[in-house]
C-alpha cells in the first residue's frame, strides 16, 4: 500500500519568470497600440481599457483595411475581442 | 437632436423582444435572410418561434426575394443579426 | 483613470453610437441598453450598408455580430 513518490527534483523554476500576455496589454495602457483583427483589417489607437476577452477600448482610432487608413479617426470606440489575432504595442 | 437621458439601467436588450411578443417582428438573419411573423417565443440565445411567419431570401441586388410562407417556424438564435418591430 | 469596456459601456449610455457589424453593415442610433451578451438595443436606428440605408423604430442587435464605435 505504501507507494513512495519520488519528489520531482530540480528545474522546478520557471513559473516565476513567466510574463502573461495581459500583463504586457496592461503596460500599454495610455499608449498608442495596433490591433491586427483575423479579417484583413487593422485598428490603430490609444488604449484606454480592456477586459479579460481583450474587448478594447481605443481612443483617436485609425481603421486599416484593404482600401487603406480611414479619413476621418474615430473619437471612441469599443472593440469586440472576439475576432483579435495580435496586439501590437507601439 | 435631442438626446435622451434613459438612466434606467433595469432595462436590458432582451427586453426589447420581450415587449414584442405576440406581435409582429422583423429578424435578419446571417446569408441574405429575413422573417417576419408573430413573435411567439424566445430564449437568451435569440432562438425564435414565429408564427404567420414569411422568410425573404434575398439573392441579387434589385430582384424580388423569394418569399416562404410558413404557419409556424424555429429561427436557431445563432443566425440571428437583428430584431425590431415590424412595420405591419 | 483605466476605463474597461464595461465601464464604458454604462457611460456611453444614452448617447449617439454607431455599431458595426463584422459584415461591414453599420447601425447608428440612441444607446437605450446593452447587456454582458454585447446585445445592444439602439433607438431610431438605421442601418447603413454602401449607399442604401434603411431605419428601425427600435432595434435589438444580437451582441455576436458587433464590432463597435
Amino acid at each position: 500500500m505504501s507507494e513512495v513518490i519520488e519528489a520531482p527534483g530540480a528545474s522546478n523554476d520557471v513559473a516565476e519568470t513567466t510574463i502573461l500576455p495581459l500583463e504586457i496589454i496592461d503596460k500599454s495602457i495610455g499608449q498608442y497600440i495596433h490591433v491586427l483583427m483575423t479579417g484583413n483589417k487593422e485598428f490603430k489607437g490609444k488604449l484606454v481599457g480592456f477586459d479579460d476577452f481583450v474587448n478594447m477600448v481605443l481612443e483617436d482610432v485609425t481603421e486599416i483595411d484593404n482600401d487603406g487608413p480611414s479619413s476621418t479617426p474615430i473619437k471612441q470606440l469599443l472593440l469586440n475581442g472576439a475576432h483579435v489575432a495580435m496586439i501590437i504595442p507601439s | 437632436m435631442s438626446t435622451l437621458r434613459t438612466e434606467q439601467q433595469s432595462q436590458e436588450p432582451l427586453d426589447l423582444i420581450r415587449f414584442q411578443l405576440d406581435e409582429f417582428v422583423l429578424v435578419k438573419l446571417r446569408g441574405a435572410r429575413e422573417m417576419k411573423g408573430r413573435l411567439q417565443g424566445y430564449d437568451s440565445h435569440c432562438n425564435m418561434v414565429l408564427s404567420e411567419a414569411q422568410e425573404f431570401i434575398f439573392s441579387e441586388k434589385d430582384v424580388e426575394p423569394i418569399v416562404k410562407k410558413t404557419e409556424m417556424v424555429f429561427v436557431r438564435g445563432d443566425s440571428v443579426i437583428l430584431v425590431s418591430p415590424s412595420t405591419e | 483613470m483605466s476605463t474597461d469596456p464595461s465601464h464604458f459601456l454604462s457611460n456611453i449610455i444614452g448617447s449617439s453610437v454607431t455599431v458595426k457589424l463584422h459584415n461591414g453593415v453599420k447601425y447608428a442610433g440612441v444607446l437605450q441598453s446593452i447587456d454582458g451578451f454585447m446585445n445592444v438595443v439602439l433607438q431610431n436606428g438605421t442601418e447603413v450598408a454602401g449607399e442604401s440605408s434603411r431605419t428601425y423604430g427600435d432595434v435589438f442587435i444580437r451582441g455576436n455580430n458587433g464590432m463597435y464605435e
